[in-house]
């Protein structure tokens, strides 16, 4: 009941800072819009952790922390100086023990958003990158609306830009014009540029990787940084639709093919057949992340920029175990 | 197989050449389109297993290039115009004659006659081989070429449509000369003529050598029955200038008598109707004399009973008379009792008496006689016949006296001397005339001439060179026959005027006036400009009927006159199995056979068509490429 009158209160607080379409207008491009309705939805929901951080700040998230919570965590021996009110008194009374109630601490969790910004992600009609942007986003205002400590990270060929830790669902304009300043280049190297990061964020917690993961080096890589560093890793990976699209395109023929993050050239005459095992390599190849990760117990939720992206946060997600 | 267009030498440099353009063009790197992917290795995966494959995509390189290669040596092979060799023989230049002389008319046949031989040439030119020319040309009075020597079948069409009847008979003789003309010089040359074989002995006879020209004859028709007016005149009464007479002459050609109605009708009313009963083969002359009641045109119209006549062309014959009005003479003379007696037979004349002393009467005169007297010539007194000319003031000078004398030579055709007998006359006394130049002797003793005629000044003038008193001309019908044969030649009213032409003959049209040029109406209602030099319009006639020349300018009131066939050779219509030529026999028409006209270059080029359209529909559909 406790909890329930803070999570009210906290609401009522929060309510005032929501931010209206006209000022989430007024604070990025209109990719990255939502209505009042879905920011209503937004609001009930909250990112799953499976395991239990230490955070920084009271909050609402269980703590591994003995304090002034409301869950009953356990009893020790009294000792002299403690307070009067936490003394188990029917233990006492059964057992004649003098015995105190210890309680968990509700803390804060701290939940990294790290966004591919390799050229690849710009790929695509819709882009990719305009979807994980958006995705991120209604991420992080779920975070910031139950009190988490949310930090956003650009993955670039090496290191990347970061948006320091945030909370609060007021600051969710900074995360818009975080995202709005983000640009798509270079190449993807996401075991390099995760190592810079669990090297500077040594709290650890929710890694929610946004990557289409088309890595020369290997997707396994980066997702393998994060897991052997102790963070709950997280897998949105932005699928092209149908194999990146290529049926779309009208490629066949003599055609000059390039990588659009490396710029590597390569001769090729495209017939029906090879398109066709174009598409099946690129099947093959999310396949090939979907197993890893099952394997590797990372949740792994495929994300097509086709999909609208609320449809993504109110169902795949949730229903994925991500949200609750 | 040979090649009939480019020789095979320039074939293989035009496809050399091409090729080689082909070839460096295939040698030079294709331009690819850029195409990005998001995530090469994966594509490198695809086309490492797929490393085999390229020499498939070479192979197919090459193989566009070898169609493209395909494609130039068919155009080449096309410019080359290859022939089979079974028809490839020597190409024939052919010269067809078509008749299209009155006789082509007759309907024995359906379609008639001109129909069939139409339809004769059409298969010849379905059946000309790939090589061969044909030249078209109707033949009737003259030769008119439709086409030139030429292979293009439409053209030789279209000249096939233009081909028209005319009203004249075939002079055979002039059309096989142009034929060997035409063909002169040319490979394997062949006359074909397409007639009916209705041709007049004498066109036989002088048909020129053909040597070793072919000659193939396509007969047409097969009767030859009719009947025909053969010929027809009329006169006017020279004495009795409103009455008439009139020579008919009819021909039947069947093999059986004939009973045929013959009209004739004058001014647009009927004037004599007369059956005449014709035996096999008859040809008589009809007189119809002393006739009145038409003043202008007459038109006979021949019919007979069904079966007898098929050509229906030659049973019209039109004449036209000289159209009268009243001719003011006026004569200078102190007495003349024979001269007023002679005018008193022609009751159109206004006669005028003047005494030579005497002032000349006020007005215009068309004609003026001047007994033994002269006078300053004017225009208004018309034309001047001199009568015992004086020797000074007339257009001649006198030469020496003569004694007994008469006509030893006179000009016959000579309208002034028509139906007259000048050798009895004898002349007690006279002069010899001297003529000018251009100055035309009539008549002349063997001392010298005594009738002279010409101009001076613009203005005619006729000269006797004796008094008519003085010899016994007065006494004799010559004398008045004289006289008003020289007013109507004065006048330009001929009693014995032309009463029509014949149609086939280079007509020369006296044209009134000073006039260059003249307009001519055809009975069609055809209108034609005609040049006039020296008085006559010159034209070659092809249709009968009536006509009508109009000198340009003004003042000259239009002429008429007539044009009849009135040639009995081609009214018999009796078509010919053979034709012989100077003792050469025509042959058959062989060698003719349809479809032979397919060359080869055009599914050549069919060819190409197709083979580009199959890379055209591979490629868009994406099935080579």
């Amino acid at each position: 009941m406790f909890e329930a009158l803070k999570r009210t209160l906290s609401r009522s607080r929060l309510r005032a800072a929501r931010p209206t379409p006209e000022r989430t207008r007024a604070g990025g491009k209109g990719a990255l819009l939502f209505d009042d309705e879905f920011q209503r939805k937004l609001e009930s929901l909250a990112l799953v952790s499976r395991r239990v951080f230490a955070g920084r700040m009271r909050a609402e998230r269980r703590s591994k922390k003995k304090g002034s919570g409301v869950e009953f965590a356990d009893h020790r021996a009294y000792a002299p100086g403690d307070d009067f009110r936490f003394v188990d008194w029917n233990v006492y009374r059964r057992f004649g023990k003098l015995l105190v109630r210890l309680f968990e601490e509700e803390e804060d969790l701290s939940i990294y958003f790290i966004i591919d910004c390799s050229g690849s992600m710009a790929f695509g009609s819709p882009s990719k990158f305009d979807q994980a942007r958006r995705l991120c986003a209604a991420l992080a205002y779920v975070g910031l609306a139950n009190l988490d400590r949310v930090t956003l990270v650009a993955a670039h060929e090496n290191a990347g830009s970061v948006m320091p830790s945030t909370r609060g669902k007021n600051r969710i304009f900074k995360v818009f014009q975080y995202l709005n300043q983000l640009e798509c280049s270079g190449v993807t190297d996401l075991g390099q540029s995760l190592k810079t990061f669990v090297a500077q964020h040594k709290r650890r917690g929710l890694a929610l990787l946004i990557s289409d993961l088309y890595d020369p080096h290997g997707f396994e890589a980066g997702i393998n940084v994060l897991r052997y560093n102790k963070f709950e890793p997280y897998v949105l990976h932005m699928v092209e639709p149908s194999g990146g699209s290529l049926a779309q395109r009208a490629i066949l023929g003599d055609i000059n093919v390039y990588d659009c993050e490396t710029g590597e050239e390569r001769e090729v005459t495209v017939t029906e057949r090879m398109l066709e095992q174009i598409v099946e390599a690129h099947r093959e190849y999310d396949s090939a992340i979907q197993r890893f990760c099952t394997r590797s117990h990372v949740p792994y939720f495929a994300a097509p920029p086709d999909v609208p992206f609320d449809e993504l946060v109110l169902r795949v997600l949730r229903r994925g175990g991500v949200l609750r | 197989m040979h090649l009939a267009g480019y020789p095979l030498s320039a074939v293989l440099g035009i496809f050399g050449a091409a090729a080689a353009c082909t070839v460096v063009l295939y040698i030079l790197r294709l331009r690819r389109r850029p195409v990005a992917v998001a995530f090469s290795p994966i594509w490198q995966r695809v086309l490492g297993a797929r490393e085999s494959s390229r020499l498939f995509s070479q192979l197919k390189r090459w193989l566009s290039l070898l169609l493209q290669l395909l494609l130039l040596a068919l155009l080449a092979l096309a410019l080359g115009d290859p022939r089979l060799v079974a028809r490839s023989s020597e190409a024939r230049h052919l010269v067809v004659l078509l008749d299209g002389s009155a006789s082509m008319l007759a309907s024995d046949v359906p379609k008639g006659r001109l129909g069939a031989a139409k339809e004769a040439v059409a298969h010849l030119i379905a059946g000309l081989g790939p090589s061969d020319s044909m030249l078209i040309a109707q033949m009737d009075a003259g030769v008119t070429p439709l086409t030139t020597m030429t292979d293009d079948v439409a053209e030789l069409g279209a000249a096939l449509e233009r081909v028209r009847a005319t009203d004249t008979r075939t002079d055979l003789g002039r059309a096989l000369a142009f034929a060997l003309d035409a063909t002169s010089g040319r490979s394997r040359p062949e006359i074909v003529v397409v007639s009916d074989g209705a041709f007049a002995d004498e066109a036989r006879r002088h048909a020129p050598a053909l040597g070793n020209t072919t000659l193939t004859f396509l007969p047409i028709g097969k009767s030859g029955h009719n009947v025909a007016i053969t010929g027809f005149s009329v006169r006017r009464y020279p004495l009795d200038r409103s009455r008439y007479e009139v020579m008919l002459e009819v021909l039947n050609t069947n093999d059986t008598p004939a009973d045929v109605d013959l009209s004739l009708v004058g001014d647009g009313q009927v004037a004599e109707t007369t059956r005449l009963s014709l035996g096999a083969g008859e040809r008589r002359a009809q007189f119809y004399a002393n006739l009145a009641g038409a003043d202008r045109t007459l038109e006979a119209t021949l019919s007979a009973a069904a079966g007898l006549d098929d050509l229906a062309r030659d049973n019209h014959a039109y004449a036209l008379m000289p159209e009268r009005h009243r001719t003011r003479v006026l004569v200078v003379t102190a007495g003349n009792t024979y001269l007023e007696a002679a005018l008193l037979l022609d009751e159109f004349l206004e006669v005028t008496y003047a005494a030579p002393d005497a002032p000349l009467p006020a007005g215009r005169f068309d004609v003026t006689i001047l007994d033994g007297v002269t006078v300053p010539p004017e225009a208004r007194l018309g034309g001047l016949l001199y009568l015992n000319q004086p020797a000074a003031g007339g257009p001649l000078e006198l030469g020496r006296a003569l004694e007994d004398f008469g006509f030893d030579r006179w000009d016959e055709k000579s309208p002034i001397l028509r139906w007259t007998a000048p050798e009895n006359v004898q002349v007690r006394s006279g002069h010899a005339l001297v003529p000018q130049a251009r100055d035309q002797v009539l008549g002349a003793s063997e001392q010298g001439p005594i009738l002279v005629s010409g101009r001076r000044n613009n203005q005619a003038f006729v000269a006797l060179g004796f008094d008519p008193r003085q010899s016994d001309l007065v006494l004799r019908v010559t004398w008045p026959l004289f006289l008003l044969n020289t007013i109507n030649y004065f006048v330009e009213e001929d009693t014995g005027y032309v009463s029509s032409f014949r149609t086939g003959d280079v007509w020369q049209i006296p044209v009134p006036g000073d006039a260059r040029l003249a307009w001519l109406t055809e009975p069609d209602g055809t209108r034609s400009r005609l040049a006039v030099k020296e008085g006559k319009a010159t034209h070659l006639g092809l249709r009968a009927g009536f006509y009508e020349l109009t000198p340009d300018g003004e003042g000259h009131p239009p002429l008429r006159f007539a044009a009849n066939l009135a040639d009995a050779d081609e009214s018999r219509i009796a078509p010919q199995a053979t034709l012989e030529l100077g003792g050469t026999k025509a042959g058959e028409a062989l060698g003719f056979e349809a479809h032979a006209r397919y060359q080869i270059w055009g599914y050549l080029v069919l060819a190409v068509l197709l083979l580009s359209a199959v890379e055209w529909f591979t490629y868009h559909r994406r099935i080579t490429v």
